[in-house]
This record gives structure tokens, sequence and C-alpha cells, in this order.
């Protein structure tokens, strides 16, 4: 057993040496304010949600909209490294839906939707 | 020696496969959900992945019960955005008490997948393979490898339950997959066991339950970081007897490997216990462990690319 073990041992510490060297990847949601699934007593100004790598801001989007289906977002997400932000209007209690598209610096894209509550917590 | 050599020359067709091929991207993302890369069965999605190494321990179904090392590598290439092509090996060291030991490599194995259908909002994917076992190419001297060439095409699914509604709450981050195949020799008799080889069905599934999937697309419940990179999974792994099985037992033969996968940037690690379902499985408890690379996030503008076609789809602005 002991030479391809130690076959598999070499050309794994390799690959291991050449990603560690290289890496990036996909850009999951790190967090996000208002937190993924609360409950806020008063309605945010705005959605901010960073990721675990930078984004490329021409092809990552994010839009929030109410019970109704309707945009309550301010229309245009701003990027900043790893960091997607956009204004609300003003919205009542009830609750959003957060959709979001992100291209990482390396070219992977993700998306995701979560939804936050504006009422008694 | 051979045995060596084979293994050398594996290696170093992996290394050349890492560092030469350019172009391609993405493993199993479909929509929101991520789709980890299954020990014991197979994901659903073509992709650009290495698993170096696999390696179990069990004790087999003998009596008495030999005990059974394995380690094996595979890497997965996309050819165009839908279709892919796997090659792996296993190496094999059975040790009988008191008796012989036995150590080769199995077969070499092919696995050519063509993805059928990726529905990001439904979090499914269904994808169709032909899996070659190259017959020869093993150590059939020691019984590990055959005589006879193996061919077997193989449905595969996965379905993430994202798209109920949101009143299942943590249910949502539940997901499963599966596959079924026949396995179709290229002999019905194995002259050297003086046996009938029979046809078979393989079939698989797993549950997976996704903490990334639920900090990020149903409630962060601000755990530790290490717990958000969890996916807790749960495989089986069955074989079903189908044809041509004269002299051999007709019962389903398989494990139920409950465990657990890590996420990491550019890798995961899984680890399964394997329980067998009955004595003509095994005898106790094994073990199955695996590394698992994403060449796409490694290697992004290189291996990370498909070999043809255009450069994935990733520069595509969404639509709103």
């Amino acid at each position: 057993m002991r030479n391809p073990m130690r076959t598999l041992l070499v050309v794994t510490s390799l690959v291991l040496a050449l990603g560690a060297s290289a890496a990036r990847a996909h850009a999951f949601l790190d967090r996000a304010s208002p937190l993924v699934g609360s409950t806020v007593a008063s309605a945010p100004h705005e959605v901010i949600l960073t990721f675990t790598q930078n984004l490329e801001a021409a092809f990552s989007t994010v839009e929030v909209t109410d019970g109704n289906g309707a945009r309550v977002d301010q229309g245009k997400a701003s990027v900043s490294g790893n960091t997607m932000r956009i204004g609300l209007k003003a919205a009542g209690p009830g609750s959003y839906k957060v959709n979001w598209h992100a291209l990482s610096v390396d070219t992977h894209t993700t998306q995701g939707a979560f939804t936050f509550r504006i009422g008694n917590p | 020696m051979p045995a060596l050599r084979a293994s050398q020359t594996f290696a170093l067709g992996l290394l050349f496969a890492v560092l030469s091929y350019s172009e391609a991207f993405a493993h199993c993302f479909v929509g929101a959900r991520f789709f980890p890369a299954t020990l014991a069965i197979d994901d659903p999605c073509v992709a650009d992945e290495l698993s170096l190494p696999t390696i179990s321990w069990e004790k087999t179904a003998d009596m008495p019960p030999a005990s059974e090392w394995d380690a094996s590598a595979e890497i997965s290439k996309r050819i165009t955005e839908d279709l892919g092509i796997s090659i792996g090996d296993t190496w094999s060291q059975i040790n009988h008490p008191g008796g012989p030991k036995m150590a080769g490599f199995a077969d070499l194995e092919t696995t050519l997948q063509y993805q059928l259908l990726k529905d990001s909002d439904h979090e499914f994917a269904e994808l169709l393979g032909l899996i070659v076992d190259w017959g020869g190419t093993g150590a059939s001297n020691s019984g590990i490898g055959t005589a006879y060439t193996l061919l077997t095409p193989t449905y595969y699914f996965g379905k993430g339950f994202g798209d109920l509604p949101d009143q299942a709450g943590w249910l949502r981050a539940f997901a499963v997959t599966g596959e079924i195949g026949y396995q179709i020799p290229s002999r019905s008799f194995d002259v050297v066991q003086q046996a009938a080889v029979p046809q078979a069905v393989p079939w698989g599934a797993s549950i997976q339950y996704s903490m990334p999937y639920l900090k990020s697309e149903i409630q962060d419940l601000q755990l530790p970081d290490f717990i958000n990179h969890l996916i807790l999974i749960t495989e089986a792994q069955m074989t079903t007897p189908a044809a041509n099985n004269f002299g051999n037992s007709w019962v389903t033969t398989g494990t139920i490997n409950p465990g657990v996968i890590y996420i990491g940037g550019t890798y995961q690690i899984g680890l399964e216990a394997q329980v067998p379902v009955n004595r003509e499985s095994g005898h106790g408890i094994g073990v199955l462990g695996q590394l698992h690379f994403y060449l796409d996030d490694m290697f992004p503008q290189t291996v990370g690319q498909p070999l043809l076609g255009p450069k994935t789809a990733a520069a595509q602005k969404p639509n709103f």
C-alpha cells in the first residue's frame, strides 16, 4: 500500500499548492443587513450584502420587493469590493424579499434570495 | 512493480490534466442551491473537479471477513458547457485474516456525462451518463480487476427544496439527489471464476441539509462560521442483481452512509460512516473520506473553463 499511497500524497500536495497560489471562488453571501430571515422594528434605509469574494460592479445587482411584488428599492445598487448595497424607499410593516445576482471578479456567477420583516420582533 | 508504474502514470496524467488544459467553469450550482460532490454516489452536474483522494476502509462480507482499504482518484472535466468526462481508478488492498493479502488496481473507469437540465427556479438538475469500467486494465489476476468490461448507462437527478413556500422555513434547506443505472457486462460468463456475470441495477440516493443555504436563504442564526460551512448528509449506495445471476444471491447489497461535508472556498472535505444494509454487504461499520477540489475555482481562466465552445455563461447581466 505504501507506494500508491505515497504517490497520492505527493499529487494531492502539489494540487493543494497550485490551488492555494491561484485560488478565488464563487461569491457566497456572507452576511446581510438586515439579517437573513430577521424581523426589524423599523424600516432600514438600505440593504447591505457582504460576499465572500469581491464583485464585478457591472454584473452584480439586487432588488427588494414588498409582499405584493412591488419594488421598494431605489433602483441602482452600488458595489464596492465585496459589498453591495441598495437604498430603500419608505417601507411600512410587512415582509420584504431581497433578490440578488453576483458576479465575482473571477467570473463566477451566484444568485440568491431571502426575506426580512418589518414589524414587532 | 506494474501496479506502481500504473499509479505513477496515473499521477502524472492527473498533473498533466491539471496543468495543461485551458478553458471552463462551475461546479454544481442550480439557482441558489449548491449540490456538493457526494462521496458514495455522483452529483447531478457536469463539472471541473478533482477527487483526490477518496479513501475507504471496511470489513468485507466474506466469512471470516477480510479487511479492505481502497484509495481512489477521479478527475472530471467539461468538454462543452453541458458535456463532460471523468476518469478515475481505485487501488485496493484486501487482507484475509490468516490468509493471502491481495492488492492492485481496479479497472480504469471513465464516465461520459450530459447535462439534461438545470432549472434554477426549482433547484432541479438532471444528468445522463455512461460509465465504462474497462476490462483488463486492472489487477484481474488478484480478482480486483476483471477481464470483462462493464457498461452502465445511468440517470442522475438533484432537487433542492428552496422553492417551497416561505412558511416551510428551515425545511427549505433540504435537498435530495439520486442515481439509477443498468450495468451490462461485455461477457455473460467469467471463465476464470467459472461463474455467470450478472447484469445489475446500481442505484443510490442522498438526503442533504445545507447549513450554508440556511444561513444565506432562510435565516442567519449567527452560528459559528465552521457550522455555516457544513452540509449534513446521508447517502445510500445499492446494487440489485437483475439478470444472468445464476448461482448467485439475488439479495440487494449496499451501504447507508451518514456523514458530513465541509465546504471550503476551493475544496470540500467529506467524512462518512459506511453501514452495511445486510450480511451480504459487509461486516461492521466502515469509513469513507474524501478531499475534493473545485477546479473551476482554483483555475477559473484555464482548467475551470470548458474545452470547447463559449467561455461559460459568466458575463450575463441579470434581468433586473
